[in-house]
C-alpha cells in the first residue's frame, strides 16, 4: 500500500497515512466509526521533497497496515510550525472536505498578476499559522509578500490563506450592496474596509481576530494561497457553475 | 325519466378507471432499475401499505360507530335510512382511491428514477402518468359512486309505485307515500349528498393522519440524521429516511387525493341538490339542473384523459419546457371545458348565467393557484424577502414568514369573494337567490371539472420527490439526480397550484354545502310538519305548513314549506348577525379553525418526539450504522410514525364531527349557520396563511441553499432552517387539514340537519 503525507490545516500538522486523499478526507471529517463530522482542509505533500526534513525511519515503522490488513489512517509526524518547515515546491493538490466527508480536489495553477483589479479591496481568511480575518487593499501576491518579507514588525515565515467574496463592497464599501454576504456584523466590515480607503498607507485591517474553524465554501472568491515573500502557490477555486460539473456531490453538499 | 345523455356520466367514470388501469399497467411495464433501487422502493412501498392498513383499521372502527349512530337516528325518523349505507360507500371509495394512488406512486418512484436516467422527458412521462392514475381513480370512483346511487335511487327505489304507496323496510321509511316527481329529485339528491360525509370523514383521517406521519418522519430524519449525525438528505444510513419517503406518499398522494375526492364529490352533489330544489322548476328542466353538474364533470374526465396525452416534450427538454408541457395539459383541458360548457348553454342544458358562473370558478382556481405560486416561489420577492431576513436571525425569519403568509391571503380572499359574487350574479342576476347559489355550486364544479389532470400534476410531485430520494440512496450518477431534481422542482410548482385549487374549491364547496344545508332544513321541516297533528310547524313567527293553511295571529306569517324561500327561513330562524346565537356560532366556527390547527400541530410535535428518540436509539445501539455496515431498522421508524399518527389523529378528527353535532343540538339552525360561516371564513384565511407561510419558509431555505447569503452552514441558513421547521406542520399538517375541516363541518351539519331541526334546544 502506498504512503501519503498531508499537511492539515486544523490543526496545523504533518500527517502520514496509507489512505489516498479522498479516503483521508473522509476519515478526517467523520472518523473511523463515521460518527464525527467536521470540515477539513489539507494539502498533499510530496514525500520525496521532504524526506530530509522528517524522520523517515519512524514513518516507515509506524505507518503500516493494521493487524486486520486495513490501511493505517493517520500517523502524526509533526504538529508545530509545520507550514514553515514544508517547502512550497513540495505542496501538491489541496483538498477540501464537507462535514460528512465529501472531498473536493483543487489543483495548483499559475497565478496571473495581470488579472488583479486595481483599487479593489479584498477579504482574506488566514488559515495558518495565524487565523485572523483580514480586510486589505492588497491583492493576494502583495498581501502575502507584505506579511512574510520582514518589512514590518508583524511578520510570518509563510502564510496559508483564502480569499473570500466581498461583492460590491470590494469597490464601494460604504454603499455597496451586502445583500448576499453572510458575514456577521456587516457594519463592522464596512467600517474596516472604509478605514482602508480613508487612511493613507493603511494596507490591512483585522476584521475578526478568531477563526470559527469553518469556511463557507460558497463564499470563496479566487481561491487558496500559500506563500512566502515572492513565492506563492495558488489553488484556484471554481465558480459554482464549474463546481457543479466538476464535483456534483460537493456542490450539493455546500 | 333519465335523459339518455346521462349515460355519459357512468361511461366517463368507467373510462377514467379504464385509463387509470392502462396507465398503471404501462407504469408497471417500465424497467425497475438496479437491485438497490428495487430494494429501496420496496421498503417505501411496504411502509406506505403498512401505514394505510393501520389507518384503515382505525377508520373502520370510527365508521362503524358513526354508522350505528346514523342508523339509530334513522330509527327515530330524523335521518334518512339510506344515509348509513351512502356514508359507507363514500368512505369506501375515498379509501380505495387512497390505496390505489399510494400503490401506484410507490411502484412509480424507482421506475421514474430509472426512466430519468435515459431522459428528462421519459422521467416526466412515467411520473405524470403514474400521477394520472391517482387523478383518474379519484374522478372515476367519485363519479361512478354518484352515478350508481342516482341510477339505483331513481330507477329502483323511487319507482312510481313506491312514490304512490311508500316504501318501508324493517320499520324504516325509505320512500314516503305520495311523493311527487318534483319531491323525488329533491329526496334523491338530498340522500346522495350525505355520501359526501363518508368521503369527508375518510379525507379528514387521511389528511390529519398523513400530515402527522409525514412531519414526524421528516423532523426525525432531519433533526437527528442531518443535524446531529451530519449525514445528508436521503442517506440510507438514516433510519428515518424511508419513513420520510413514505410520508411524502401518505401526505401528498393519499391525503391530497382524499381531500380533492371529497371536494369533487361534494361540489357535484351539493350543486345537484341545489338544482333539484330550484323553485318553480319541474320535469325535464329540474332533471337537467340535477344532471348538468354530473355531465360537466363527466366531460371533464374525457378532457383530462386527453390532457394527459397532451403532455409531451422533446427528449432534450429543459425544465421550463417541461412546465410549459404540463401547463398545456392542464390549461388545454380547462380551455376545452369552457367550450363544452358553452355548447351546453347553447343547447339549453344550462343557462348562459351558469356558464358564466363556471367560468368564474375556473378563473378563481387559476388565480388562487398563481397567487400561491407567487407568494411561495423563491423566484419572487416575498420568499426572497424571508431569505434576506435570515441574515438578521431566526426571529426575523419567523416574523417575515408569518407576515408573508398573512399578506398572501388577500389575493385568494378577494378572488373567492369576486368568484362567489360573479357566480351568484351571473347565474341568479342578483335577484334569484336559488339560481344564484346554484351558480356558486357550478363555480366549484367548473373549477374541479378537470380534476383528473390537475390531480395528476399534483400527485406527480411526490412521485418525482421519491424518485429523487431513490436516485440519491441508490447513488445514481449526477445526471440522473439533476433530472430528478428538475422533476422535483416542477412538482413543487404544480403542488402550489394544486394547493390553490384545493383551498379554493373547498371554500366554494363549503358555501354550496351551506346553501344545500338550508334545503335539508326545508326537507326535515316538511317531514316534521307531516307528523305534526296540527299540520304546521312554528319557527319564530313563521308557521310552515304543507297542506292546510293554518290560522295566523298578529305578527305571524304562514308559509308553504315547498315554496318557502331562504328569506323565509332566515326570518323564521332569525338568521341575522344580531341574533346572539348565530353570532356565537360564528365565534365557535372561527375558534374551531384555530383549535384544530393547534391540536394537529401539537400532535406533530409529540409524534416527532417519539421518532427522534427512536432514531437516536438506532444510531446509538446499531453497530456500524454510520459506517454503512450495520443496517438501520427502517420498519421501526415507519411503525413509530404510523402509531403516532393513528393515536394523535383521533382527537382533532373527532372534534370536527362532534362540535357541529353539539352546536346543532344546542344552538339549532342559527348556531349551525354561524358555525359554518365562522369556520369557513376563518378556516379559509387561516389555511391559506398556513400553507403559504410554510411554503415560503421552505423555499427561502432552498434559496439560501442555492448559494445566496452564504449557502448551507451559514448563519442565514441556520435561521432559515428554523423557519422551515416551524413551517413544516403549517403547510403539511394543519393547513391542508383545514380544507377538510370546513367541508366536514358543513357535511356533518347537512347530514344531521334532521336532528338539528327536530331536537335543538335553543335555536
Amino acid at each position: 500500500m502506498d504512503k501519503y503525507v498531508y499537511l492539515t490545516c486544523t490543526p496545523e500538522a504533518l500527517v502520514a497515512s496509507m489512505l489516498p486523499p479522498e479516503g483521508f478526507g473522509l476519515y478526517l471529517s467523520t472518523g473511523t466509526k463515521k460518527r464525527n463530522k467536521a470540515q477539513t482542509i489539507f494539502i498533499e505533500v510530496d514525500l520525496e521533497k521532504i524526506k530530509d526534513l522528517i524522520d523517515m525511519e519512524s514513518l516507515n515503522r509506524r505507518c503500516v497496515a493494521k493487524e486486520d490488513g486495513s490501511p493505517k489512517s493517520s500517523v502524526y509526524l509533526s504538529v508545530y510550525r509545520v507550514l514553515e518547515m514544508v517547502p512550497l515546491d513540495a505542496l501538491k493538490s489541496l483538498y477540501l472536505t464537507t462535514d460528512h466527508g465529501v472531498v473536493l480536489k483543487l489543483k495548483k495553477a499559475p497565478y496571473d498578476k495581470a488579472k488583479e483589479v486595481k483599487g479593489a479591496l479584498h477579504l482574506y481568511q488566514e488559515l495558518n499559522p495565524v487565523t485572523p480575518l483580514v480586510a486589505s487593499e492588497l491583492p493576494p501576491s502583495a498581501f502575502v509578500k507584505r506579511l512574510t518579507d520582514g518589512s514590518t514588525p508583524i511578520t510570518l515565515p509563510k502564510l496559508f490563506f483564502v480569499e473570500l467574496k466581498l461583492g460590491e463592497l470590494a469597490t464601494n464599501p460604504l454603499y455597496g450592496s451586502a445583500e448576499h454576504l453572510p458575514y456577521q456584523n456587516i457594519g463592522h466590515l464596512r467600517d474596516c474596509l472604509e478605514i482602508l480607503r480613508g487612511e493613507y498607507e493603511k494596507h490591512m485591517k483585522t476584521v475578526q481576530r478568531v477563526f470559527s474553524g469553518e469556511l463557507l465554501y460558497r463564499t470563496i472568491e479566487s481561491g487558496f494561497y500559500v506563500g512566502a515573500k515572492d513565492d506563492m502557490v495558488f489553488y484556484p477555486y471554481p465558480s459554482m457553475a464549474e463546481l457543479e460539473n466538476i464535483n456534483y456531490e460537493f456542490f450539493r453538499a455546500i | 325519466m333519465i335523459s339518455s345523455i346521462f349515460w355519459i356520466v357512468p361511461v366517463s367514470a368507467l373510462l377514467a378507471l379504464l385509463f387509470a388501469w392502462i396507465f398503471y399497467r404501462n407504469m408497471k411495464a417500465q424497467e425497475e432499475g438496479t437491485d438497490r433501487m428495487k430494494e429501496i422502493a420496496a421498503y417505501v412501498r411496504e411502509g406506505a401499505m403498512a401505514y394505510l392498513r393501520r389507518q384503515y383499521s382505525v377508520v373502520i372502527k370510527v365508521f362503524l360507530i358513526l354508522v350505528v349512530l346514523l342508523t339509530v337516528l334513522a330509527y327515530f325518523g330524523i335521518q334518512n335510512p339510506f344515509v348509513p349505507v351512502a356514508f359507507l360507500t363514500g368512505g369506501f371509495f375515498s379509501g380505495l382511491c387512497g390505496y390505489l394512488g399510494m400503490k401506484t406512486a410507490t411502484f412509480a418512484s424507482n421506475r421514474t428514477a430509472w426512466a430519468a436516467s435515459k431522459s428528462l422527458n421519459k422521467g416526466l412521462q412515467v411520473a405524470l402518468r403514474s400521477g394520472a392514475v391517482m387523478g383518474l381513480v379519484v374522478v372515476g370512483f367519485g363519479l361512478l359512486d354518484i352515478a350508481l346511487w342516482f341510477l339505483i335511487l331513481n330507477g329502483l327505489v323511487f319507482t312510481p309505485d313506491n312514490m304512490a304507496n311508500g316504501m318501508s323496510f324493517l320499520g324504516l321509511t325509505f320512500v314516503h307515500p305520495g311523493t311527487t316527481e318534483h319531491e323525488k329529485l329533491i329526496e334523491i339528491t338530498a340522500v346522495m349528498l350525505t355520501f359526501g360525509m363518508g368521503a369527508s370523514t375518510q379525507a379528514l383521517f387521511a389528511r390529519v393522519g398523513g400530515g402527522i406521519f409525514t412531519k414526524a418522519a421528516d423532523v426525525g430524519a432531519d433533526l437527528v440524521g442531518k443535524v446531529e449525525a451530519g449525514i445528508p438528505e436521503d442517506d440510507p444510513r438514516n433510519p428515518a429516511t424511508i419513513a420520510d419517503n413514505v410520508g411524502d406518499n401518505v401526505g401528498d398522494v393519499a391525503g391530497m387525493g382524499a381531500d380533492l375526492y371529497e371536494s369533487y364529490a361534494g361540489s357535484i352533489l351539493a350543486t345537484a341538490a341545489l338544482g333539484a330544489a330550484l323553485p318553480a322548476v319541474t320535469g325535464d328542466i329540474q332533471m337537467k339542473a340535477v344532471i348538468a353538474p354530473m355531465l360537466v364533470s363527466a366531460i371533464g374526465i374525457l378532457l383530462s384523459i386527453a390532457g394527459v396525452y397532451m403532455v409531451r416534450t422533446k427528449e432534450s427538454a429543459t425544465p421550463k419546457a417541461l412546465l410549459r408541457a404540463l401547463l398545456l395539459g392542464t390549461g388545454g383541458s380547462s380551455a376545452l371545458i369552457l367550450v363544452v360548457l358553452a355548447v351546453m348553454a347553447g343547447l339549453d342544458w344550462i343557462t348562459w348565467g351558469v356558464f358564466g358562473a363556471a367560468v368564474a370558478g375556473l378563473a378563481a382556481g387559476v388565480i388562487i393557484g398563481q397567487s400561491t405560486e407567487y407568494y411561495t416561489s423563491d423566484g419572487n420577492k416575498p420568499t426572497q424577502g424571508i431569505a434576506k431576513q435570515a441574515v438578521q436571525g431566526p426571529a426575523t425569519v419567523i416574523i417575515e414568514g408569518m407576515a408573508v403568509g398573512m399578506s398572501s391571503t388577500w389575493v385568494p380572499v378577494v378572488t373567492i369573494v369576486a368568484g362567489i359574487i360573479a357566480a351568484y350574479g351571473f347565474a341568479g342576476g342578483f335577484s334569484n337567490f336559488a339560481m344564484g347559489v346554484y351558480g356558486i355550486g357550478f363555480a366549484a364544479v367548473g373549477m374541479l371539472s378537470t380534476l383528473g389532470i390537475t390531480l395528476a400534476t399534483d400527485a406527480f410531485g411526490p412521485i418525482a420527490d421519491n424518485a429523487g430520494g431513490n436516485a440519491e440512496m441508490s447513488e445514481l450518477p449526477k445526471e440522473v439526480r439533476e433530472r430528478t431534481d428538475a422533476l422535483d422542482g416542477l412538482g413543487n410548482t404544480t403542488a402550489a397550484t394544486g394547493k390553490g385549487f384545493a383551498i379554493g374549491s373547498a371554500a366554494l364547496t363549503a358555501l354550496a354545502l351551506m346553501a344545500a344545508y338550508m334545503e335539508e332544513v326545508r326537507l326535515w321541516l316538511g317531514r316534521l310538519i307531516d307528523k305534526a297533528p296540527e299540520g304546521f310547524k312554528q319557527i319564530g313567527d313563521t308557521l310552515f305548513y304543507n297542506s292546510t293553511v293554518p290560522a295566523v295571529q298578529d305578527g305571524q306569517t304562514a308559509v308553504h314549506i315547498t315554496t318557502a324561500s331562504v328569506r323565509d327561513f332566515a326570518a323564521a330562524y332569525d338568521l341575522s348577525l344580531f341574533n346572539p346565537i348565530l353570532l356565537g356560532g360564528v365565534f365557535i366556527g372561527g375558534m374551531m379553525a384555530f383549535l384544530f390547527s393547534s391540536m394537529s400541530m401539537k400532535a406533530v410535535g409529540r409524534a416527532a418526539g417519539k421518532m427522534v428518540d427512536e432514531v437516536r436509539r438506532q444510531f446509538r445501539e446499531i453497530p456500524g450504522i454510520m459506517e454503512g455496515t450495520g443496517k438501520p431498522e427502517y420498519a421501526k421508524c415507519v411503525e413509530i410514525s404510523t402509531k403516532g399518527a393513528q393515536s394523535e389523529m383521533l382527537v382533532p378528527s373527532m372534534i370536527a364531527i362532534v362540535v357541529p353535532l353539539a352546536v346543532g343540538v344546542i344552538f339549532g339552525v342559527p348556531g349551525v349557520i354561524g358555525l359554518l360561516a365562522g369556520g369557513m371564513s376563518t378556516g379559509f384565511v387561516l389555511a391559506t396563511m398556513l400553507n403559504n407561510s410554510g411554503g415560503a419558509w421552505d423555499n427561502a431555505k432552498k434559496y439560501i441553499e442555492r448559494g445566496n447569503y452564504g449557502g448551507k452552514k451559514s448563519e442565514p441558513h441556520k435561521a432559515s432552517v428554523v423557519g422551515d421547521t416551524v413551517g413544516d406542520p403549517f403547510k403539511d399538517t394543519s393547513g391542508p387539514a383545514l380544507n377538510i375541516l370546513i367541508k366536514l363541518m358543513s357535511m356533518v351539519s347537512v347530514v344531521l340537519a334532521g336532528l338539528t331541526v327536530a331536537w335543538s334546544i335553543l335555536g
